[in-house]
């Protein structure tokens, strides 16, 4: 179903989802950041800008995630669930983000079920922005996550000028247009073709960046990229594990209980799967010790066949975050190409 | 959700990020493409910055021990109590003194300055980490006056050769590492210098193997080579060639050292980065300033986009010294004799200076009678470790301001909790010169107040008081003649960060010393090597220890070797029939120590080397040396 609404009318129908729940936004900060933040007001929202580089993945799994409350009864712990109930809009979120989110509940949604993500995320509707102008270091063509969406968000806009397309793709989607639907109305067939030009020009516009996955994917799954080839291009990752932080499908955590007055917030902390004592186990013993093994490790899992069979697709959405973030040089473009082509800096 | 811009509390790269905070507790980091340092990229550490706050172990009142326990009692009552026994222990004529830190604000370092020099009239005043740089700095003020021309880390990126004495880059500075990949990828020469095959090392055109606290070799040698190609057209310094060359007679140059020379020499762009060494301070000075002197000579100091890094382990050391929590300096660095920079700090504080100097860090530690520890730990940061530790007990009179439960923290007389870096106002100032604003993304836990509130009440004690963090900085602006204009340019939007403009070219002197090596230490008897590693530990620090996430892969080593480990290379272990977990017994001069060796591959022979951590489990070994000769038999 699609339908059509004024620009000037967002306003009021963000204001109507403001009364509804928490909408979060890309909004400006005062250093110049655009930054993914939940907003008072609908003049907050920033309509054209560059992905955020901190991803809006915080929304359902954010980087301190209080997940069970325990307090001391007299000889009894008592143990409580915390769910986050709050109903939520995620405004404006870039189509790889609303693939990425889609991936997150997929995992989530595997046995044993995460209750605690996916409370959150059966309460988050995604109302995406589909990129006309693709981002200068995006490639989510290569990993089938955009620049506009068929699937994987509740409602997805798209920018004709006057007005904004809105493409319903769930309940939730239905949902947020009914909270103010006198402000739309049925979407003209001129205005669903002129978004599939939209769509065809957005592809065509795409930077230099690329990501070819299908070979990458055929030499990681059958063990032909060399152990020396992994060793190479550890020396050129500085294990800050900015990748996994801000990669939409990263969902790797540790968990900490936060304790005082004899109550505990047990948490789930965001990790990264490239630091070196996250597979540390108990007997000190380390299965992978050595940074190769922990870039191979995150490669197969982001690019292999196995992964691929069971997820229905890689684990990346081509953000280009990674890109940006990386202290080193190993981001998901580079480590691809040299899996490919089987050498590194040559 | 609120988003707080501030500055990374860790290494001295400087970087920024945003405070994330929801219903006034903090739930994370995010990064900031427009920060002129980071750029949106952060090391392990910045990505953590949220966690130590949060989870740390965090003071909440003031507490006094008394009979034995500390207890907790009113602000007021913790103030008064601390400034009269101060002035006790002064009208007694015991010796009292100040440290203050290197991962303190500006403006906390400021007015632990003022309170020692003003309040307690005394010189005594230093900070945990000075020990370690002090002679670093040293060598390069020689030759480039009060600070270093720094190059900016992202210039680095740029640059067609880079010279880096490096303790281990990648762990130490990642920011700065990053813009040496990004250089090396774009073709440029990287030289290390180290005694260690790091993973900078490992990509380096060049690696050129030093014998640590013995680094002046290597770049004693480059300076030779490079007096050798002649090149006088290269700078306006002017140079005494000659002299400097007989200086260097006796030093001779391998091949490589020769190639080394010439890159640096031709090179348009070019970084120079040295870390601190564990090599005696006399001798570490010289180094550095050979250091400076060689990049002084090829023209790199004079010209846009090349310059040198001293690379300080913690985000504030270029503040502290600038603030003047030296013994021998005022704010602002200038030299404490300075009749015109004493009468400019006199006016502002209105009290007569102490003239005498003032005791450093680690014999302050052994000597005063009452001790001011404003946000550090000395045990954890001075070579002497558990000394300092032993020293502070027998302290009449301890007190302690920090925003965690330290080992220092525990043992004080008076605990004054203040605020950490996620809830205080104030500015630091990076490697680079430049100063940035810290702000609070939450309140204080309990009763804590920032530093600089706790430490103007301490000053109004003794002399006067200030309303804000910005009065603090104003008044910098004064003391410090470089930080004149800096609370207004730091008072708008943005990341902004005001770069300190201190170096003058004119300043530059390059002068023959008298070239001294390091004598060889080794011996028959003795035929090893035992080097203190001289990269800074940040598992110990509250940053890390409290991190839930970074004190994992800092503390997983410890807790498999409680009796801590030194490292030997591997041909040395299996000639010795030493495998990882035995223990070896060690022999100096100065005594001997039974600890279990770790077998590495990028230890060249004839060395072993102590993790800082574990430095005192060989403090009979070292002595008070960063580096000695051992006999290593299999205990």
């Amino acid at each position: 179903m699609a339908f059509s609404i004024e620009k000037k009318a967002v306003t009021k129908w963000l204001e109507k989802l403001l009364e509804a729940g928490e909408v979060v936004a890309p909004v400006r900060t005062p250093c110049g950041d655009v930054l993914f933040s939940t907003i008072r007001s609908a003049e907050e929202v920033v309509w054209d800008f560059p992905n955020p580089l901190h991803p809006p993945k915080e929304f359902v799994l954010p980087q301190t995630d209080p997940i069970v409350k325990i307090r001391r009864n007299g000889q009894h712990h008592e143990v409580e669930a915390i769910h986050d109930g709050t109903r939520r809009f995620l405004f404006n979120a870039r189509s790889c983000d609303a693939k990425g989110i889609a991936f997150l509940t997929r995992m989530h949604e595997m046995e044993p079920a995460d209750a605690s993500y996916l409370r959150r995320s059966g309460n988050l509707t995604v109302i995406s922005l589909a990129c006309a102008t693709p981002c200068p270091l995006g490639f989510c063509v290569c990993t089938d996550s955009g620049p506009f969406l068929s699937d994987s968000c509740d409602a997805q806009l798209t920018d004709l000028g006057e007005s904004y397309l809105v493409e319903v793709g769930s309940a939730k989607g239905e949902a947020a247009v009914a909270e103010a639907q006198s402000l739309f109305r049925k979407a003209t067939e001129d205005e669903v073709s002129r978004r599939k030009n939209l769509e065809v020009a957005a592809r065509n516009h795409f930077g230099e960046e690329t990501c070819h996955f299908a070979s990458a994917m055929r030499r990681i799954s059958t063990g032909r990229v060399p152990d020396a080839l992994w060793e190479k291009m550890g020396d050129w990752c500085l294990e800050c594990g900015g990748c996994n932080l801000v990669c939409p499908t990263c969902y790797c955590f540790g968990v900490k209980d936060l304790g005082r007055d004899g109550t505990w917030i047990r948490c789930r902390l965001r990790d990264s799967c490239q630091y070196a004592a996250f597979t540390l186990e108990a007997s000190g013993h380390n299965p992978r010790a050595l940074r190769k093994d922990r870039m191979k490790r995150r490669f197969f899992h982001k690019v292999s066949a196995q992964y691929y069979t069971r997820d229905g697709t890689v684990g990346c959405v081509g953000c280009g975050r990674c890109i940006k973030v990386c202290l080193g040089t190993t981001h998901m473009p580079a480590v691809v190409a040299a899996i490919r082509k089987g050498k590194w800096h040559e | 959700m609120v988003t707080v811009p501030t500055a990374c509390p860790f290494c001295s790269c400087g970087c920024g990020f945003y405070l994330l905070a929801r219903e006034g507790q903090l739930v994370g980091v995010a990064p900031s493409e427009t920060h002129p340092v980071s750029e949106g990229r952060l090391c392990a550490r910045g990505w953590s910055a949220h966690e130590a706050a949060l989870w740390g172990d965090r003071l909440r009142q003031p507490l006094l021990r008394r009979n034995g326990k500390q207890e907790s009692v009113s602000w007021d009552e913790a103030l008064d109590h601390v400034a009269g026994r101060l002035k006790e222990l002064m009208n007694a004529g015991k010796p009292v003194g100040v440290l203050g830190s290197s991962r303190a604000t500006n403006e906390e370092n400021y007015l632990a300055g003022r309170l020692a020099r003003a309040g307690l009239q005394t010189n005594n005043v230093d900070f945990s980490y000075h020990p370690i740089c002090r002679p670093l700095l040293a060598g390069l003020e020689e030759v480039c006056g009060k600070h270093a021309p720094s190059i900016r880390l992202n210039d680095i990126a740029s640059s067609q050769v880079i010279l880096l004495t490096e303790g281990n880059l990648a762990e130490t500075h990642p920011r700065a590492a990053s813009s040496i990949l990004r250089a090396v990828e774009k073709g440029a020469h990287l030289i290390t210098v180290g005694y260690r095959k790091t993973q900078m090392a490992r990509l380096a055109s060049l690696h050129l193997q030093a014998t640590p606290g013995n680094e002046g070799e290597v770049i004693n040698g480059l300076l030779a080579a490079i007096l050798d190609l002649r090149l006088q057209d290269r700078t306006s310094v002017p140079i005494g060639y000659d002299a400097l060359r007989r200086d260097l007679e006796t030093v001779k140059g391998t091949e490589e050292v020769r190639q080394a020379a010439e890159w640096i020499a031709r090179a348009e762009r070019a970084a120079f980065l040295i870390a601190p060494s564990c090599g005696p301070g006399d001798q570490s000075r010289k180094d550095a300033a050979a250091f400076a002197k060689l990049a002084a000579i090829t023209g790199h100091l004079d010209k846009p986009a090349s310059g040198l890094l001293p690379l300080l382990a913690r985000s504030n050391v270029r503040g502290a010294c600038d603030m003047g929590v030296v013994p021998d300096r005022l704010p602002g660095y200038d030299p404490l004799d300075d009749a015109r920079s004493r009468q400019r700090v006199q006016d502002i504080w209105g009290k007569k200076l102490p003239s005498a100097p003032g005791l450093r860090a680690e014999s302050l530690l052994q000597s005063v009678s009452g001790l001011i520890v404003v946000a550090d730990d000395p045990p954890s940061v001075v070579p002497i470790g558990q000394r300092a530790m032993a020293a502070m007990e027998r302290i009449e009179f301890l007190v302690v301001l920090d925003a965690f439960l330290t080992p220092t923290a525990r043992i004080a007389h008076a605990l004054l909790p203040i605020a950490s870096l996620a809830e205080t106002e104030g500015t630091v100032t990076n490697m680079e010169g430049r100063v940035q604003r810290l702000r609070a993304a939450t309140n204080p836990p309990g009763e804590a107040r920032t530093g600089w509130q706790v430490l103007a009440e301490l000053c109004g004690r003794f002399t006067s008081s200030y309303s804000s963090a910005s009065d603090v900085l104003r008044e910098i602006g004064q003391a410090a003649p470089g930080y004149a204009g800096v609370e207004q340019r730091l008072s708008e939007d943005g990341w902004g960060g005001a770069l300190l403009k201190d170096f003058d070219r004119a300043k530059l002197v390059v002068q023959p010393t008298r070239t001294t090596g390091l004598a060889a230490l080794t011996s028959v008897e003795r035929p090893y090597l035992l080097a203190r590693d001289v990269a800074f530990d940040w598992g110990h620090d509250p940053l890390v220890s409290f991190s839930p996430t970074l004190r994992r892969d800092y503390q997983s080593e410890r807790k498999l070797f409680p009796n801590g480990f030194v490292e030997i290379g591997k041909g040395d272990a299996d000639a010795l029939k030493l495998s990882g977990g035995r223990q070896a017994r060690l022999t100096s001069v100065h005594g001997e120590a039974m600890v279990p060796v770790l077998v590495r591959t990028d230890l060249k022979p004839g060395l072993l080397v102590v993790p800082y951590t574990f430095r005192d489990r060989v403090s009979n070994v070292l002595g008070t040396e960063g580096v000695t000769a051992v006999k290593v038999e299999r205990a």
